[in-house]
């Protein structure tokens, strides 16, 4: 049945819209806003982790180029909402795009750690050397604009606007993992050398993925900011990271809708389990080993072959 | 007589640290013409391969294709200008079904995907491309396993696909590195027909280690040992070569074909 609904694509996106509108009003509304946002996360890093088989450890750096990108765009610039979203996008694919060049040509062990270093750095220099403009410690607390019912002040319009974009972007992923481009993905996630003797150049489409990647990411960051009003260090922090990759694994590396469930799923856990466990955490690294050795495939990948 | 070289090599050279895996070959094979290459286990035949798909960078020497140079010409781009491939371990993408392979191959081809946006946003599955990856597919007589899971394929029948992802590739320059190797008989015999079918249509070479398969194949031969090209020209003068039976065979008396 799961595997049916995910051909059709009106389907999935149907289904992603119902089943988050009927969480919301059944639970609260600005919590599962972060859900959505945290969701168009995975799907970022899914693209790349899952899709193109390269693990990054450190693709909160570009959540929080999105968020710093729109965030100090808000506070310096200009209080459009749109804008500032677009600036943080821009600012992650920018950034994907120069880090790329040197990440890139990296893989496997190499690949995820060079992320982190990088992210390591970005957290510093936005904490430390650049805290004029970001903020440093205390983060910027940010206004947007409101104009008429596009009020991003009232949490309603913020879900409708997260749960829009989420849609969007799940709706672009899905053409895209579809296309010849997915395709082709999928046979570099599995033999690079083949893929590039059937006249590709490897090297640029990876490129090119990673700065979707980024820039889906970035695009998480800038909602995020926008969401809660302020940007701070804790949407940088590198020791994050662990958060997204979790959930791509939870949920089913390698499928857009897999990343949904499982950045739902770890919310979930993460916000409902901590508040009857205190170290919750350690439930959740009992249920990675679960899932490493047992349910490789993730919820969605098990659930689409049932 | 010999044709207009379509593939040549002028000295090439591959040195991995100290050991020379090619030593200074210089090679030709004519337009359409179908030649063999043969060679002991480590003699460089493979390396050879790497050198002239643009895999390895050549130490020395050059590389040319229709007369002009492309030792630096990367691979994939050596793939667009009509050099195909396949490699000694059969390579096909496991994960994907036959079609995905297929298409895969064809769509960097076809003029309709050239455009971006139906590259990255198209839908991978056409009728005109699924007809095209079909054809080539019946070709091989592989065409009643087009939705199969490639994983779930023989070996003969990887080795089948794999030729004809080479062929949707439209080259003017075929490699197939051990195309027989780890085969049944049945499946040797059946991919035997196949290059006998298109032989003529393009330039085939073919590495090979046991001679016997490829004495009714080819046009010409020639015989690889320790890195240097021993001999090169007729099949039939080739095997009679003093030379050659010494680094082929030892010592030992062997009838001439």
């Amino acid at each position: 049945m799961f595997a049916k609904i995910e051909k059709n694509q009106a389907l999935t996106l149907g289904l992603i819209a119902a089943l988050f509108l009927v969480y919301a009003y059944t639970t609260s509304l600005p919590r599962i806003t972060d859900f959505i946002i945290f969701c168009i996360f995975v799907m970022g890093f899914d693209l790349l982790y899952g899709h193109m088989g390269q693990l990054s450890f450190g693709h909160m750096l570009y959540l929080g180029a999105g968020a710093y990108g729109c965030g100090m765009f808000a506070y310096h610039v200009s209080p459009n909402p749109f804008v500032c979203i677009l600036m943080g996008i821009l600012t992650a694919a920018g950034l994907a795009a120069l880090l790329g060049q040197v990440v890139v040509k990296t893989g496997g062990a190499a690949f995820a750690l060079l992320n982190l270093a990088l992210n390591e750095v970005g957290a510093y220099l936005v904490l430390s050397p650049m805290h004029r403009i970001t903020g440093g410690e205390d983060g910027l607390s940010l206004f947007f604009q409101s104009y008429g019912f596009i009020n991003f002040g009232d949490s309603v319009f913020r879900f409708y606007f997260c749960l829009a974009v989420l849609l969007l972007v799940a709706f672009l992923l899905l053409r895209l993992v579809r296309s010849p481009f997915g395709n082709l993905l999928k046979a570099i996630k599995e033999d690079e050398v083949r893929a590039r003797f059937l006249g590709y150049n490897t090297y640029l489409y990876k490129y090119v993925t990673f700065i979707i990647s980024g820039a889906v990411c970035g695009l998480a960051g800038a909602l995020t900011s926008v969401n809660l009003a302020y940007c701070n260090t804790s949407l940088i922090a590198p020791t994050r990271n662990v958060e997204v990759i979790f959930s791509a694994l939870i949920g089913g590396a390698g499928s857009v809708m897999g990343a949904v469930v499982g950045g739902t799923a770890y919310m979930t856990i993460s916000n409902y389990l901590a508040a009857y466990i205190v170290r919750w955490e350690m439930f959740l690294g009992i249920a990675l080993l679960f899932f490493a050795f047992y349910f490789r495939k993730g919820i969605w990948g098990y659930a689409r072959r049932a | 007589m010999m044709a207009e070289p379509i593939l040549s090599t002028k000295g090439i050279t591959k040195r991995f640290d100290g050991l020379v895996a090619v030593d200074g070959i210089t090679y030709e094979v004519g337009d359409c013409e179908t030649s063999g290459i043969i060679g002991p286990n480590g003699a460089g035949k493979s390396t050879f391969f790497n050198l002239l798909t643009g895999y390895h960078r050549p130490s020395e020497g050059q590389v040319f294709f229709q007369g002009r140079e492309i030792t630096k010409v990367r691979s994939y781009q050596r793939v667009m200008i009509g050099i195909a491939r396949t490699f000694q371990l059969v390579s096909v993408f496991d994960t994907m079904s036959v079609m995905e392979n297929m298409m895969l191959a064809r769509v960097r081809q076809g003029l309709e995907y050239r455009s971006k946006g139906r590259f990255f946003f198209g839908k991978l599955r056409t009728r005109r491309l699924e007809e095209e990856c079909f054809q080539a597919l019946e070709t091989l007589g592989i065409a009643d396993k087009a939705e199969t899971r490639t994983a779930d394929m023989s070996y003969g029948e990887k080795r089948e696909l794999e030729i004809a992802i080479a062929l949707s590739l439209s080259p003017k320059v075929l490699l197939l590195d051990e195309p027989f190797a780890g085969l049944s008989l049945v499946d040797i015999g059946h991919i035997s027909e196949v290059i006998k079918k298109l032989r003529g249509r393009f330039t085939i070479v073919i590495i090979e280690h046991k001679i016997s398969k490829l004495m009714d194949l080819v046009e010409s031969l020639c015989v690889i040992n320790e890195g240097a090209l021993v001999c090169n020209g007729n099949p039939q003068e080739v095997i009679c070569d003093p030379t050659v039976r010494e680094c082929y065979w030892g010592k030992e008396d062997m009838v001439c074909y």
